[in-house]
C-alpha cells in the first residue's frame, strides 16, 4: 500500500461511504494493519453510539430463526416413524370437533369405527388445548392441542392465508417446529418435541400472527374424560 | 483457592474462538449478549420491528457465512457485528428510497433528547453522553446527524452549509476523539 487511508477510515464504520469507496477501503485494510486498526476503532465508537439508542427487545422468533439457520443439519423434532401420524392427526381433528360441538356430539362415537374410537379415547383423555392469541393486523385463528406431559402437540389453524411456520420456546431453548401442512382451508402440524414446549408462535412471511403459552398439568381447559 | 481464571482474563476468549471457527455456540453466545443492541440499531434506522429483525437475521448470517474469518477480541467482535447490522439497515434504506422519511424521525432520537425511553446500555450511554459533551460542537453535531440522523455526509454538508470535506473531517475527528475517551474502559465492558 502506497498511502494510508484518510478520513474514510473513520467514515467507513458509520456506513457513510458510497459503495465503490467502501469497497476500496475494504481492499486497503485487507493489507494494511494500521488502517485496519483505525477502522476497528471506528466500529468500536459506532457500537458505543448505539448504546444510547432506544432499546428494542428482540423477539423469540428471531432467536429461533438464527439458531436453526446455523444448524442446517438438525431438523425440528418430529414424531417417530412408529407413530401413526396421520391417524393421530385425525384423532386430534376429532377431538377438536368434540370441543366445538360439545360432549353431546359423543353420540357420534357409535358411528365411528372401533380403531378411530380408540384413537379418540387416547387423545381426549391426556391432552390440554389452548386458543392462540391473534397477533398483527392480519392474524390467524389457531388452536394447540398438547399432551399434558409435553410429549406431543398438534397445531391447527383456520384459513392460514399463506405458509405458517411454528416457532417454540422449550425448556432447552428455542426450536423451529416447522411449517404447517395446508389441507383445504385449514393447516396443521403434529410435533413430538424433544423438550416440553413452553410457548409457541405462528409466523407468516416473518410476521407473528398468533401466539400462545402452554400450561401443563390438569388444566381447566383439558377435555373432560367422561363416560 | 483453586478458582478458574476470570472469563475475560483468559488468553483465548471462547466466544471469539467459537465465532471465528463458525461453531453455532459462537453465534448463540453473541446473540445472547448483543441481540438487543443489534435489533435496536436496525430498528432505529428502519423504524419497524419486523424489518429490523429481518435485517439483523440477514446481517448476522452474512457475517457468519463470510469466507473471511474474524480476527480480534470480544469488543472488536461486538463492534464488527454492530457495524454489519447498521450497514445492512442503511443498505435497505437506500434500496427502498425511504431514507428521507426515516431521517426526520430518527433525527429526533439523538441521545440528548431520548432520556425517557430505556436505552440499550444505560451505563455505556452515560459514558457516551459525557464524551460527546466534550467534543467541539461542530464535530458533535456532524457526528450526531450522521449516526442518529442516518444522514449522508453530502446531506449533512447541505444542512450545515459547510463544505463536504469539512464535514467529513469533523466526523472523522469526532470519531478519533471519542475512541480516545472511550477506549480505556470500553474493552472491559464488552
Amino acid at each position: 500500500m502506497s498511502e494510508h487511508l484518510g478520513d474514510d477510515a473513520e467514515l467507513y464504520p458509520l456506513g457513510l461511504l458510497d459503495d465503490d469507496v467502501a469497497r476500496e477501503v475494504e481492499r486497503h485494510i485487507a493489507g494494511c494493519e494500521l488502517c485496519a486498526e483505525r477502522v476497528s476503532a471506528g466500529r468500536t465508537v459506532a457500537a458505543s453510539l448505539a448504546s444510547a439508542l432506544p432499546a428494542v427487545e428482540p423477539s423469540t422468533a428471531l432467536h429461533v430463526r438464527l439458531r436453526e439457520a446455523v444448524r442446517p443439519g438438525t431438523r425440528a423434532a418430529r414424531p417417530p416413524a412408529s407413530w401413526n401420524a396421520w391417524g393421530f392427526a385425525l384423532a386430534a381433528v376429532f377431538a377438536l370437533a368434540f370441543l366445538a360441538l360439545g360432549w353431546k356430539a359423543l353420540a357420534l362415537r357409535g358411528q365411528l369405527a372401533a380403531d378411530d374410537l380408540a384413537l379418540v379415547t387416547v387423545v381426549h383423555s391426556h391432552f390440554n388445548h389452548v386458543s392462540m392469541t391473534p397477533q398483527s393486523a392480519n392474524p390467524v385463528a389457531a388452536k394447540i392441542l398438547y399432551a399434558r406431559d409435553g410429549s406431543w402437540l398438534y397445531v391447527i389453524a383456520d384459513k392460514p392465508g399463506g405458509t405458517l411456520r411454528a416457532l417454540a420456546h422449550t425448556a432447552e431453548g428455542p426450536v423451529d417446529l416447522g411449517v404447517l401442512a395446508t389441507s383445504g382451508r385449514t393447516a396443521g402440524l403434529l410435533v413430538r418435541p424433544a423438550a416440553r414446549v413452553e410457548s409457541l408462535v405462528l409466523e407468516r412471511a416473518g410476521i407473528t400472527v398468533a401466539s400462545a403459552t402452554l400450561v401443563y398439568g390438569a388444566a381447566t381447559t383439558s377435555v373432560p374424560n367422561r363416560k | 483457592m483453586n478458582q478458574p481464571a476470570p472469563y475475560a482474563a483468559r488468553e483465548v476468549d471462547p466466544l471469539v474462538e467459537d465465532f471465528a471457527a463458525r461453531r453455532p455456540a459462537g453465534l448463540e453466545t453473541a446473540y445472547g449478549l448483543w441481540s438487543r443492541l443489534f435489533v435496536s440499531i436496525a430498528h432505529h434506522a428502519l423504524g419497524d420491528r419486523a424489518r429490523a429483525e429481518d435485517c439483523v437475521h440477514d446481517a448476522l448470517l452474512r457475517v457468519w457465512r463470510a469466507p473471511n474469518r474474524f480476527e480480534g477480541n470480544r469488543a472488536m467482535l461486538k463492534a464488527y457485528l454492530a457495524a454489519s447490522v447498521r450497514n445492512e439497515a442503511l443498505a435497505i434504506l437506500r434500496s427502498q428510497g425511504r431514507r428521507d422519511a426515516r431521517e426526520l424521525r430518527a433525527a429526533r432520537l439523538v441521545p440528548e433528547t431520548s432520556v425517557d425511553p430505556p436505552v440499550v446500555d444505560p451505563v455505556e450511554a452515560e459514558r457516551l453522553r459525557a464524551a460527546l459533551a466534550r467534543l467541539p460542537e461542530e464535530q458533535r453535531i456532524a457526528l450526531e446527524l450522521a449516526y442518529y440522523g442516518n444522514k449522508t455526509h453530502v446531506q449533512i454538508s447541505e444542512q450545515l452549509g459547510a463544505p463536504l470535506g469539512t464535514v467529513k473531517s469533523r466526523i472523522a475527528m469526532a470519531i478519533r476523539k471519542l475512541h480516545a475517551e472511550l477506549a480505556v474502559s470500553g474493552e472491559a465492558r464488552a
